[in-house]
């Protein structure tokens, strides 16, 4: 890939109309190094409106509502950093129920 | 789109500090209540976000013995620059040291002394020390206090719960009418009392280290309804938020910790130079100072100062271990999320929007001038003033959480349920359809969104003008009048977008009528500076801006301060 460019293959579910989750690719132009809650704000304003997210963010990278599974390890989207240049995957994390795309019901706490 | 109806004693619109002790309070009266929550409970709102220090007046029972909360309100009226009402400013000195003990009972652990004092931090404008110190800082304190809630039958939670209006019954609010996110479902809760704990909305600026759910609902539901707002000038701005990179761009670094007794670094110019003196001024003045090292050309690459802790003379382990014990996961976050080391480098901050000081006008009760509505914590108005101590944001989130709450749950034993009027009920149904409705020329409600938050950072700053006010304030009407082009798609679960839609009609309303309290004050006091009218004017303006909604246009008023105990001097 590309060192202007980042690579992300996204897990999409709409219960309401879609059979099973699917993926979908996004190829996102960047100029520098960002974190994954800055990635998919990006993908969210400038490629697609309609991935669902959680845009919550506490400064301090505690609050875990922004989790999500980055290559199938669970981190909290807005203290971890993808380099430019890079292909990853992004699931939703947190074992609650789907509710649509990369969110969850988060049961707990 | 259907709609769900739910009726309770008490609806409680927040899920911060405030909301939470709130609905702990209605408990406690043995009343139902219900909690509606724009995020995931316990980690939504501001109070996540805040640091370990709460201030409560222990004295003898925490470091300084002299300390009473005598002081601690002589010490808050004189940050407000003397126009916080004293009769709340009374509520929360009084009852700090009670309602820190509650939190203590749920489980939020203290800092303690061997002798089982609290251990107690000084901060600027305190006279003795007094922020208690939280030990795993507010995250851990909003997870406790939902767990409380949690614990309590009586309390039902809605979480991903977005409000958007109050409903109201002829000229009495009896509830509000919401959006359930992970449903889709439109949800309508019929309540005897309403309590507004949305904190406050310090997102409507785009520079910003609040979460950017903060936006402003609570202040724009309440004007909407026809309640007194009042000080809306009055936002405060925090004078160290990291600038640079933008991955970490918000986060707040307290200047606060530059004391010897804690990092001892300074804040300093582009060339190293220290701007700040010590001992540490309190906030307003602290960014009075930040502001004119930017403006007479000294800032830093990206328009800021430095957080320098490499000029400490404590050496580089030492500071570590501060931040490590004070701030751990702040400073871990800066190292995670941008490979900063907090204690290696200097990094770039400069002021940005932290607390709003103004809000709901309240009475001693926690009443707004609208029956049936409430309102305490960040969202309530009239008491800080013109500035905010360190240390007071999460002690007012108790004190008046649990007052307001405990007297919107008197007055509901003594009130009628009423229903919302139908017409009332239709016409917040038909704003949902507005936005999902096709249109020719549309829009998203993320760039009207976008273009407040720059609207604000640039005429909103802490220094303004009557110039750059007019203009601020003329693109936010043009704003409004895009509202309706907005077009959302038709998804029915975590429908994120008709929430942005929802909050963009909100945030032009507390956007317009922040504009219009800061034109209407001729005068600058506390956060509100303005270059055309330098000086403070006691004579004229020690008062409240009061804004209230006549024929739908805002209608701009001045009110008493209430003095209690301490009445100015001259």
């Amino acid at each position: 890939m590309a060192k202007d460019k980042i690579k992300a293959k996204i897990q999409r579910y709409d219960p309401e109309k879609d059979q099973k989750p699917y993926f979908q690719e996004y190829v996102v132009e960047i100029d520098r190094e960002l974190t994954v809650h800055e990635l998919l704000t990006k993908i969210h304003k400038n490629y697609d409106g309609t991935l669902a997210y959680r845009a919550y963010k506490c400064f301090k990278g505690m609050c875990t509502t922004c989790i999500v599974k980055l290559d199938g390890k669970t981190v909290r989207s807005c203290a971890t950093r993808v380099e430019p240049g890079s292909e990853i995957t992004i699931e939703p994390a947190g074992g609650g129920a789907l509710i649509r795309d990369l969110v969850v019901d988060f049961k707990k706490m | 789109m259907d709609m769900k109806t739910y009726t309770t004693d008490v609806v409680v619109i927040g899920g911060g500090g405030a909301a939470c002790r709130a609905a702990i309070e209605v408990s406690e009266k043995g009343l139902n209540s219900m909690m509606l929550d724009k995020g995931r409970p316990g980690r939504s709102g501001a109070t996540p976000c805040a640091l370990w220090s709460i201030q409560a007046p222990f004295g003898p029972r925490g470091r300084d013995q002299r300390d009473t909360p005598e002081q601690y309100f002589e010490d808050m009226v004189k940050a407000g620059r003397f126009i916080g009402d004293q009769n709340i400013a009374e509520i929360v000195a009084f009852t700090a040291c009670d309602r820190i003990l509650d939190m203590e009972k749920y489980g939020v652990h203290f800092k303690k002394y061997d002798d089982g004092r609290f251990f107690q931090t000084p901060m600027p404008g305190q006279t003795y020390p007094r922020s208690c110190f939280m030990i795993e800082n507010g995250q851990h304190m909003s997870t406790v206090l939902a767990k409380e809630v949690s614990r309590r039958d009586n309390i039902q939670v809605l979480k991903d719960f977005f409000v958007f209006d109050l409903l109201k019954n002829g000229d009495v609010v009896v509830g509000v009418i919401g959006m359930d996110l992970l449903t889709g479902e439109l949800v309508a809760v019929n309540a005897k009392s309403t309590v507004m704990a949305t904190g406050g909305y310090t997102s409507l600026w785009g520079f910003s280290d609040n979460p950017p759910t903060l936006t402003g609902d609570g202040v724009a539901m309440a004007y909407l309804a026809g309640a007194d707002i009042v000080d809306l000038e009055f936002n405060q701005y925090y004078g160290t938020d990291v600038i640079w990179p933008p991955s970490v761009k918000g986060a707040v670094v307290l200047y606060e910790l530059m004391i010897d007794e804690f990092a001892d670094g300074e804040i300093t110019d582009k060339d190293g130079n220290i701007i700040i003196e010590k001992p540490l001024p309190i906030r307003d003045e602290a960014i009075k100072i930040i502001f004119e090292t930017i403006k007479a050309g000294k800032g830093t690459p990206h328009g800021g100062v430095y957080f320098d802790t490499t000029l400490s003379p404590k050496g580089e382990d030492a500071v570590r271990d501060v931040f490590k014990n004070m701030t751990p996961k702040h400073y871990k976050f800066l190292i995670d999320a941008a490979g900063i080391d907090l204690a290696k480098e200097p990094l770039e901050v400069a002021p940005a929007s932290h607390y709003q000081c103004g809000g709901i006008y309240i009475n001693g009760r926690g009443q707004a001038t609208v029956e049936g509505l409430y309102a305490c914590g960040e969202c309530a108005g009239n008491f800080q003033g013109a500035n905010r101590l360190a240390g007071s944001a999460l002690c007012d989130t108790q004190t008046t959480g649990a007052h307001v709450g405990g007297c919107s749950a008197d007055d509901a034993k003594n009130r009628d349920m009423l229903p919302a009027d139908k017409s009332n009920l239709n016409e917040k149904k038909e704003l949902v359809n507005m936005f999902l409705s096709k249109k020719n020329k549309s829009t998203r409600p993320l760039f009207i969104k976008e273009e407040i938050l720059k609207t604000m950072d640039q005429h909103m700053a802490p220094f303004r003008n009557e110039k750059g006010m007019e203009k601020g304030l003329s693109l936010i009407q043009s704003l409004s009048e895009q509202l309706e082009n907005i077009q959302v798609p038709e998804i029915k679960r975590y429908n994120f977008e008709l929430e942005e839609a929802l909050e963009a009609r909100l945030m032009v309303d507390a956007a317009k009528i922040t504009f219009g309290s800061a034109m209407f004050r001729k005068e600058s006091r506390g956060h509100h500076n303005r270059e055309d009218y330098p000086d403070t004017d006691n004579k004229n303006w020690r008062c409240h801006t009061i804004v209230k909604q006549v024929d739908g246009k805002p209608q701009y008023s001045k009110r008493d301060v209430i003095y209690t105990r301490m009445k100015p001097q001259d």
